[in-house]
């Protein structure tokens, strides 16, 4: 069986198995949760530190003793390990689409193609690997300079964008889920069941 | 009964792609980076990077029970072919039983936040490092469930519907 799959998958490398990878799960999916956990929670953290003043109660009927500057170092310290993590991912993405098997026909649910879908989620992810840095580089300013002795250490502007990148993660995500889900891109039993042998025999 | 759910869409879902994978984020993402806040905190003596643990444990703590609704939904309508039964089964006990394992662990933060704020007992950094083989392995699990055995991709969907799987 081996033998047929390999005259199929790209020969960037050796021994592929039936997921058109030289290993048994993709990388890439795997980093994106770190990626988008650590850059969802350093903004939701900073949005948390910002309120803090209406806040107070909660966590005290909750008795849970809270300090606003304690807040904006979880914003801090989960931004700047998205945007290393992120180089990661992006570059185990590059690698998985290179070996991808790219099907012609068929489209996803948003209309597109496999081939423009993997293209989109490529560009998507350089896009956003820039963003999570620039967002860091901003961050580190207002923390240590501009905003050094204030209490509330983000700009409004910074949470806003943050916002922004959001919406932009929610429609790469969603590309990303139809490269996998959809079109079946190193999907061990997609692949099988598309070159007609029974994911069951696994 | 049944006229009254809403329909499923290609991938067996009442709703456009599966969800519990994207809720697991802030579980795994939140997990692995508070052990390593702990660590570095630990080594380095930087005592801030524990209240960066304790918020990130919290997050998980919170996320996890949110994560474990979904994938229960998306478990019973995987509708498992034989291969992928063992993994989902297995997925699912440590799923559970990782929800009592954070929310404790979090739980003992909690006391030890409040006690002694700038120590870390080294039980609690073994503790860190049992619950990260554990993500670990579960990770792996859900992994196997998604991209070896495809559960609710299309062409396996597809398949189970035309009774070929």
């Amino acid at each position: 069986m081996m033998d047929s799959l390999i005259s199929v998958a790209p020969l960037l490398f050796a021994d592929a198995g039936a997921n058109n990878l030289p290993y048994r799960i993709p990388i890439h999916p795997n980093l994106v949760h770190l990626t988008l956990g650590l850059f969802i929670v350093a903004i939701a953290f900073d949005i948390v530190g910002a309120l803090f003043p209406l806040e107070k109660p909660v966590f005290k009927f909750l008795a849970i003793p809270a300090v606003r500057s304690n807040l904006f170092d979880v914003g801090w310290y989960n931004m700047v390990a998205a945007a290393i993590i992120t180089f990661f991912t992006v570059a185990a993405g590059f690698y998985e689409m290179l070996t991808a098997y790219i099907p012609k026909s068929a489209t996803s649910s948003w209309g597109l193609g496999a081939m423009d879908t993997a293209i989109w989620h490529g560009l998507g992810g350089v896009l956003i690997l820039a963003l999570i840095v620039a967002m860091t580089v901003w961050r580190g300013f207002q923390r240590y300079l501009w905003r050094q002795d204030r209490a509330m250490q983000v700009q409004w502007s910074y949470l806003l964008a943050g916002l922004g990148i959001f919406a932009l993660m929610f429609a790469q995500g969603t590309l990303g889920a139809h490269l996998g889900g959809e079109f079946g891109l190193h999907v061990t039993a997609d692949q099988m069941l598309r070159l007609g042998s029974d994911p069951n025999t696994l | 009964m049944f006229e009254y759910l809403p329909e499923l869409n290609e991938h067996n879902l009442p709703y456009p792609d599966t969800i519990h994978p994207i809720v697991v984020h802030f579980v795994i993402a939140m997990v692995l980076f508070a052990v390593l806040c702990d660590a570095i905190g630990y080594f380095t003596k930087n005592t801030r990077l524990y209240e960066v643990s304790w918020w990130n444990m919290s997050f998980a703590t919170v996320s996890i029970f949110i994560a474990i609704i979904f994938g229960q939904i998306e478990a019973g309508l995987a509708d498992p072919y034989p291969a992928a039964v063992g993994d989902l089964n297995l997925h699912t006990l440590i799923g559970w039983s990782l929800s009592g394992i954070i929310a404790a662990i979090t739980g003992w933060r909690y006391i030890i936040r409040t006690r002694t704020p700038q120590h870390l007992p080294l039980a609690y950094l073994g503790l860190d490092g049992l619950l990260t083989a554990i993500v670990l392995f579960q990770i792996y699990l859900g992994d196997k469930l998604v991209w070896v055995y495809g559960l609710h991709s299309e062409p396996v969907v597809e398949a189970l519907r035309g009774g070929a799987l």
